[in-house]
């Protein structure tokens, strides 16, 4: 550590930190339009020049390592003139639009205008205008107020991995655009409207909706993946306007994924549910919530309850839940005696399920030295996530990738290897085996005739030889005719080689429904026993089955038998749902409640209503504590969701390890086919998010296949399989069908 | 498509550098492909290029829309490119851009009728000791006044 002198107090700092990161530090302020403490330095706006002793010219504080008994002074004259001049070159181009631009109020040049600018201009020459070009429809581009800091190209090079926007032409014709008219593709487009210091990309969305000022900020979860990024929420006269992110290092550092900012518009979408509806003979009514709430208690007791025949309820939730509502559901059903809960709704065979912890941190993620993806788009599944890998493999870690497809890395990958969904749990016995061979362990039966290829020997070489490395089983394996033993493999290679493992197989806050229980509990039914079995009735929290089931034929017969009551708990309307309900129950969404999401770090993030309910919607936390109390259920007197949380034991996630059978030794034939919602249509709120769903990737909808796949099941090019387009590829591995989809699950066609 | 031959040249300059560095030969296989294409850069054509050296297109774009010897309109036979830099400019530079385009009866950055010259404004182009100068093609001619000139352009067929 060294002293520095700034502004005449002593303060201490690392020799080599750049000026600006120590004064941040000190909390003194330097103003700053090109630095950015997530991006590499560049110095060309010269804004945060300072005055140094000794150096006759002032010295920019962003690119000026500072040594030890340096005396800088950032508020005197000499500070102050060469701030000023840079101010009024910036100013040259820069149109005084500021009121009726988006970004008036929170821009960063207006801020330093203000402070550091002069009222008059020594330039009375014409300013430049510079045409825009239509980069997408998330971000709204005005490249007039371009100041050229170039934080959005760097950020497309070193954060999103795709160089999108780049600097054309030369001197005064210097313009930021991106290549021909494609427009921006990336996940995480939307950071580039946080990090514009100027109103030159702003959000489309947001438009003309209101100025900065106007709006609240609350800070908030994001809810659809396994991050849960840290947001600031902003509503105005009680409808969410925009999100934008908020800093936790931890988490999300500064970034959010497109998914999560713009979520928000499917809060106004046409198709909110706002009233409770009860299904008389035949007839839907749109009623009181005492009347709903009566008819629904009512429905349960003398079809249920009434007749002693609680083991005949099913409770099914999807993974979108707060923990507080997980909790609350399964509370409910225990009271009343059933056991028969699940969140599962997306698994073929719930004999054969994915059980994997997850045991490293985000942060930590970044310091591995070596990462094997199995079964997962992580790029566009897992953003933040891919974005920790990332960062990972630009200090050096090498990546290895077993996938049924190839996919779009924004890293490079040490080897990609596209294999069969067949072959995954062979080649992972191959990789287990390789190095319990070099450990010197004594093989197990079912390894002895396993054959070690290449791919294994190599992937088992470099675990071995990592320092730091992480197993990452993803999404596309849950329904591997191996899904068990493959999670089983990869614990053990794990263990054989002290790695960590990261299971995103599960995404969402499916984590808080495995921590409260939200699994069959005793003997209870798991949830396509429970389609396959005689129910009188069902209570569904936010489900909707032609998205959510991988059972979808038997989940709608089995919730429209004449005689099962059915109570929904939804926030859009859905033709399915009115369909088999018998009461549905307007429930809030995101944004709407309180709740926790837990995280893959384990956790547990809090956060309350940013905005009320419209209409007559009421949260599923509230919805849920008033059945019960019209049940006469003991032990529901909650004032509101914190209590839930308090009351929700910390009961540690049981990891099971089960052994290897030994069915590992024949192969599965047949073509196997992975079914996914495309990553804008996971949940409900993505499905009614206009603008994303208008986006590239909200567009995705294709049954990907090779050659050989599909003469074996006779499509061509412009077929649907399953309904959805046929794509012919060499992308995609043998015996395999990939379908990612924004559309719902073809009922007939049902794999 | 980029050509067989224009690879081949390309690739002699990408062994020039280090290994992954082939970004690094950019400038020159932007000026291989646009004589191959009529002396004009397209999108396409761009996008080619930074596919072979496994670049951006936006990063290609850059270079090729910074630097003053890429072109991407139709120009002639000949291009004359005339210094209009600082020791040009106080050496006259402006009057004699003009005269040349008073004499051939264009704007700098057109074509002539025939299709036979072009005249560009450029950069510096190092050659500040003939001041005022211009470059035709690959030729440089230094010390020019309007008589020089006119002989120069007289004698381009």
């Amino acid at each position: 550590m060294i002293d520095i002198n700034i502004n005449g107090n002593i303060v201490s700092a690392k020799a080599g930190e750049m000026l600006i990161v120590v004064a941040d530090r000190e909390n003194i302020s330097v103003p700053r339009f090109c630095y950015h403490k997530k991006l590499s330095v560049v110095s060309s706006c010269r804004i945060c020049l300072v005055d140094v002793e000794g150096a006759i010219k002032p010295q920019p504080a962003c690119s000026t390592p500072v040594v030890h008994g340096m005396k800088v002074q950032t508020q005197n004259v000499k500070t102050k003139n060469s701030q000023k001049s840079v101010m009024e070159f910036l100013l040259i181009n820069h149109p005084l639009d500021c009121p009726i631009c988006d970004q008036g109020g929170e821009c960063e040049l207006q801020d330093v205008a203000v402070k550091y600018g002069s009222d008059i201009s020594s330039f009375s020459e014409g300013k430049r205008v510079v045409t825009d070009s239509d980069i997408g429809v998330l971000i709204q581009t005005d490249m007039t107020r371009c100041i050229h800091c170039t934080r959005c190209v760097r950020f497309g090079v070193e954060i999103a991995g795709i160089m999108e926007m780049g600097g054309t032409g030369r001197g005064e014709n210097l313009k930021i655009e991106p290549f021909l008219e494609q427009g921006i593709q990336s996940e995480l487009s939307g950071n580039m409207i946080d990090i514009c210091p100027v109103g030159a990309l702003t959000s489309k969305p947001f438009k003309y909706e209101l100025r900065s000022w106007q709006m609240n900020s609350i800070p908030s979860i994001a809810r659809h993946d396994l991050v849960g990024s840290n947001l600031l929420v902003q509503p105005y006269k009680g409808k969410v306007k925009r999100v934008v992110s908020a800093d936790n290092d931890l988490v999300n550092e500064i970034w959010i994924s497109d998914r999560d900012r713009f979520s928000y518009e499917s809060l106004t979408h046409k198709n909110r549910l706002l009233k409770p509806q009860i299904k008389v003979q035949g007839r839907w009514n749109q009623v009181s919530w005492e009347v709903a709430l009566d008819y629904a208690v009512k429905g349960l007791n003398s079809h249920i309850l009434n007749h002693q025949k609680a083991d005949q309820l099913g409770g099914l939730v999807s993974n979108t839940a707060t923990m507080e509502e997980f909790y609350l559901f399964k509370k409910i059903l225990t009271e009343v005696g059933c056991d028969n809960i699940d969140y599962r709704l997306n698994v073929k065979n719930l004999d054969n399920t994915i059980i994997l912890d997850s045991n490293i941190k985000l942060d930590a993620l970044e310091k591995i030295d070596y990462a094997l993806i199995i079964g997962t788009n992580i790029r566009l599944e897992q953003p933040m996530i891919n974005h920790r890998l990332r960062k990972a493999t630009k200090k050096g870690a090498d990546v290895d990738v077993l996938n049924v497809m190839v996919f779009d890395f924004n890293y490079s990958l040490h080897t990609e290897n596209i294999i069969a969904p067949n072959k995954i749990a062979f080649i992972l016995a191959g990789v287990l085996k390789s190095i319990m061979i070099n450990n010197g362990q004594e093989l197990p039966d079912y390894l002895i005739a396993i054959n070690v290829d290449e791919m294994a020997k190599n992937i088992a070489y470099k675990v071995l030889n990592s320092d730091s490395s992480v197993i990452i089983l993803g999404e596309h394996i849950i329904n591997n005719v191996d899904a068990s033993t493959i999670a089983n493999l990869v614990t053990k290679i794990a263990q054989s080689t002290n790695s960590r493992t990261l299971n995103l197989s599960i995404t969402a806050n499916a984590i808080a429904a495995n921590l409260v229980g939200c699994v069959p509990q005793n003997s209870g039914m798991n949830v396509n026993t429970m389609l396959a079995s005689d129910m009188r009735g069902f209570i569904l929290l936010d489900i909707y089955p032609q998205y959510n089931f991988h059972h979808l034929g038997a989940a709608i017969k089995a919730f429209e038998k004449d005689d099962t009551f059915v109570i929904s708990l939804n926030s859009f309307k859905d033709d399915i749902v009115v369909g088999y309900s018998d009461v549905i129950l307007p429930i809030a969404s995101i944004y709407e409640t309180s709740g926790t999401h837990l995280n893959i770090n384990n956790d547990m993030q809090s956060y309350i209503a940013a905005v009320k309910a419209p209409n007559e919607v009421k949260p599923a936390w509230k919805v849920l504590k008033v059945m019960a109390d019209l049940l006469e259920l003991p032990g529901f007197n909650y004032e509101d969701s914190t209590q839930v949380l308090t009351e929700i034991s910390y009961q540690s996630h049981v990891s099971h390890t089960h052994d290897i059978n030994g069915n590992l030794a024949s192969y599965h034939n047949g073509i196997s086919v992975i079914w996914q919602n495309s990553p804008y249509s996971i949940d409900a709120v993505l499905r009614h998010s206009r603008t994303l769903q208008k986006t590239k990737i909200g567009q995705m909808n294709n049954a990907y296949m090779n050659q050989t796949s599909a003469k074996a099941l006779k499509v061509s090019v412009g077929d649907k399989y399953l309904g959805v387009f046929v794509v012919i590829t060499d992308a995609v591995a043998d015996n395999c069908v990939f379908i990612n989809t924004n559309q719902t699950i073809n009922i007939q066609g049902q794999a | 498509m980029i050509s067989i031959k224009a690879r081949n040249q390309i690739d002699v300059w990408i062994a020039k550098y280090p290994k992954d560095r082939q970004s690094s030969a950019v400038m020159q296989a932007l000026k291989i492909v646009q004589a191959e294409n009529e002396n004009i850069l397209s999108a396409s054509t761009i996008q080619e290029v930074a596919d072979y050296l496994d670049m951006s297109g936006i990063a290609v774009q850059e270079v090729a829309t910074f630097y003053e010897n890429y072109n991407y309109k139709k120009v002639g036979k000949y291009v004359i490119r005339f210094c209009h830099n600082i020791s040009c400019m106080l050496n006259g530079a402006d009057d004699l851009i003009k005269h040349i385009e008073n004499k051939l009866g264009v704007k700098t950055g057109e074509v002539t009728l025939d299709g036979l010259i072009s005249v560009k404004k450029v950069e510096c182009l190092g050659a500040c000791v003939g001041a005022p100068m211009f470059q035709i093609n690959e030729e440089y001619f230094e010390n020019l006044t309007v008589d020089k000139i006119d002989k120069i352009v007289d004698n381009l067929k």
